[in-house]
């Protein structure tokens, strides 16, 4: 299948189930909100030593945040409920209630509770109030610059993390240019996180390695290093810089069509823009519960 | 199945505890059976019959009252569900430990409206007596949840020992309002007596049109806690009345009382 001069494999993505929730971040204006949520987002590429996958949904006016001032939605993806409560305890604690203005909600009403504000509220040595608004009960927690408001919790919803696109591109100028197009249409879409820097990664891994120890190590088919030395590579003389984007959404129907934009935006640049060649990264569809067939992705994409 | 629509005869001799006369307790009887449910009426029972014609009518799980019904006592008490609207006034204890659904009073309350409730929702469109959404005498806690509405004015010791939930007046408060107050929300669109937040350890009381009298035992508020009000303040607005502007409107706080423990405030809407 090719589609402006860019194959597409007939591959899949394979995608994992995980635990989110969403926060939203206000501040006085919309400059804190982003300190606050760049913060608390930081550090958090993926769960293999970060704890949890985050990053930032989208900004907030005012009319759309529950105390009217401009805000930043994030979310925190994590491998289990209990992980995704330790993570958001201490970036809340340390990136959210240190940020000058700042207050935090919870950004999904609905699924199991895990504390937003219910641990940090002893920061407040005794000074802190606990109000219960319309059902809903908030903390307020003095501060320096007056008082931290944090929701007592937020909602931890199943769904889905680890969806994938490989861009083979012509060289380096190519590669970063067809990957940024395709971070920005996927950052248009709702429910949906890349969590790499930048949105893209460029150490894409396969399964296992030659030392026990590690359970993934350099995705070396993929690698333009190693072309004519490894015993299987995917890279040919054209293909000579590979991009990994990968996707974390609240549903299997948001990485799905994050992906589909993604692929879009590069079939748009096309190979005169040095994208040749778009595949996914999976492990022979036997860990994850999630498969994201590109070509049925866009089949399903032009006909809708 | 429907609702029930009780009419009163005449206006008793002595007071009438309704105690019981919910709309979930009647739900699966005959109206020849809901004559002969026993009310207290002095120290005898009565039948609910000698003092209400019975008619079925209206929507499932409610219960209506036709009448003058200031001599009848605890209408709604301890109701957990359904809608009890009363086209005239109510006795004492009227939404007394409600836990929920509503109850509508289209005349005044007597004393002691909503107290000890813990959920569900009283509105009277009149006026309410002295201790509403307070305790009930010799209990630690007031209002412990839900809301209540009066669209009138309230007496005395308003939310006394109040501890959540929200109570709006919509007219003035008679002394000692929010006194002794544990926690949650009373809101004020008139005037309030004398000795407005006496001995109460937090909660916030917020008067929409009058500043009251501020006790010694209040200190002024420097900041505005923003991001509180707003929360609160878009709350209150959809109460209507005197809250509808609220978060269009600046505040100064007075926190105390610092006779208690002093993390109540005062919130006076400018």
């Amino acid at each position: 299948m090719i589609e402006n001069g860019v194959a597409i494999d007939d591959s899949f993505a394979e995608a994992f189930p995980m635990k989110a929730t969403r926060l939203i971040i206000t501040a006085h204006n919309l400059t804190w909100a982003l300190n606050a949520a760049v913060s608390a987002t930081g550090f958090a590429t993926s769960v293999i030593a970060c704890g949890c996958e985050a990053g930032i949904e989208r900004e907030l006016g005012p009319e759309e945040t529950p105390d009217g001032r401009p805000g930043v939605s994030v979310l925190i993806f994590s491998m289990s409920g209990k992980e995704l409560a330790k993570q958001v305890e201490r970036r809340v604690g340390q990136c959210v209630l240190t940020c000058p203005t700042t207050a935090v909600f919870a950004g999904i009403a609905e699924g199991e509770a895990i504390a937003l504000g219910k641990n940090l509220r002893f920061f407040g040595d005794g000074w802190q109030i606990s109000k219960v608004i319309n059902g809903v009960r908030y903390w307020r927690i003095p501060v320096m610059d007056g008082e931290f408001v944090a929701q007592e919790t937020t909602a931890v919803v199943k769904c889905v993390g680890g969806g994938n696109l490989l861009l083979l591109c012509r060289d380096t100028d190519a590669a970063l240019a067809v990957s940024e197009a395709a971070v920005a249409a996927m950052k248009a879409l709702p429910n949906v996180i890349m969590p790499f820097p930048g949105g893209v990664v460029r150490s894409g891994s396969k399964v296992g390695s030659k030392y026990a120890t590690l359970s993934a190590s350099t995705n070396d088919a993929f690698c333009p290093s190693l072309y004519g030395l490894a015993a299987k590579s995917e890279i040919t003389p054209e293909t000579r810089c590979v991009m990994e984007i990968v996707i974390d959404g609240l549903t299997e129907a948001d990485v799905g069509a994050a992906m589909l934009a993604g692929m879009k935006a590069g079939i748009a640049l096309g190979s005169a823009g040095g994208l040749l060649r778009i595949s996914a990264g999976n492990y022979g569809g036997k860990l994850g519960p999630f498969h994201f067939h590109l070509r049925k992705l866009l089949a399903a994409g032009a006909s809708s | 199945m429907s609702g029930w629509r009780l009419t009163l005869r005449q206006a008793p001799a002595v007071r009438v505890d309704l105690r019981g006369v919910l709309p979930a307790a009647l739900a699966g009887l005959s109206s020849a059976q809901i004559e002969q449910v026993p009310v207290g009426h002095g120290n005898a029972l009565v039948p609910l019959g000698e003092f209400f014609t019975i008619q079925s009518g209206g929507n499932d799980d409610t219960l209506a009252f036709e009448g003058d019904l200031s001599r009848f006592d605890r209408v709604g008490w301890q109701m957990a569900s359904g809608r009890i609207t009363v086209n005239g006034p109510a006795g004492h204890y009227a939404g007394g430990c409600m836990t929920g659904g509503e109850l509508l009073v289209k005349g005044h309350a007597g004393l002691l409206a909503a107290c000890e409730m813990t959920g569900g929702q009283l509105t009277v469109e009149g006026d309410a007596g002295d201790f509403a959404a307070s305790t009930l005498p010799g209990s630690v806690d007031g209002m412990r949840g839900g809301t209540l509405i009066v669209k009138g004015n309230a007496g005395a010791r308003f939310g006394d020992r109040m501890r959540r939930g929200t109570a709006l007046v919509f007219g003035n408060v008679g002394d000692f309002a929010a006194s002794r107050m544990v926690a949650g929300t009373i809101g004020i669109g008139g005037s309030a007596g004398a000795h407005v937040g006496y001995g109460m350890r937090r909660g916030s009381v917020v008067f929409t049109t009058v500043a009251p009298p501020i006790a010694a035992t209040f200190v002024p508020a420097l900041v505005e806690a923003q991001v509180f009000w707003q929360l609160l303040a878009r709350d209150l607005a959809r109460h209507g009345g005197p809250f509808t502007q609220l978060p269009k409107r600046a505040i100064e706080r007075h926190l105390g009382d610092l006779a208690a423990d002093g993390r109540g405030e005062l919130i006076v809407a400018r």
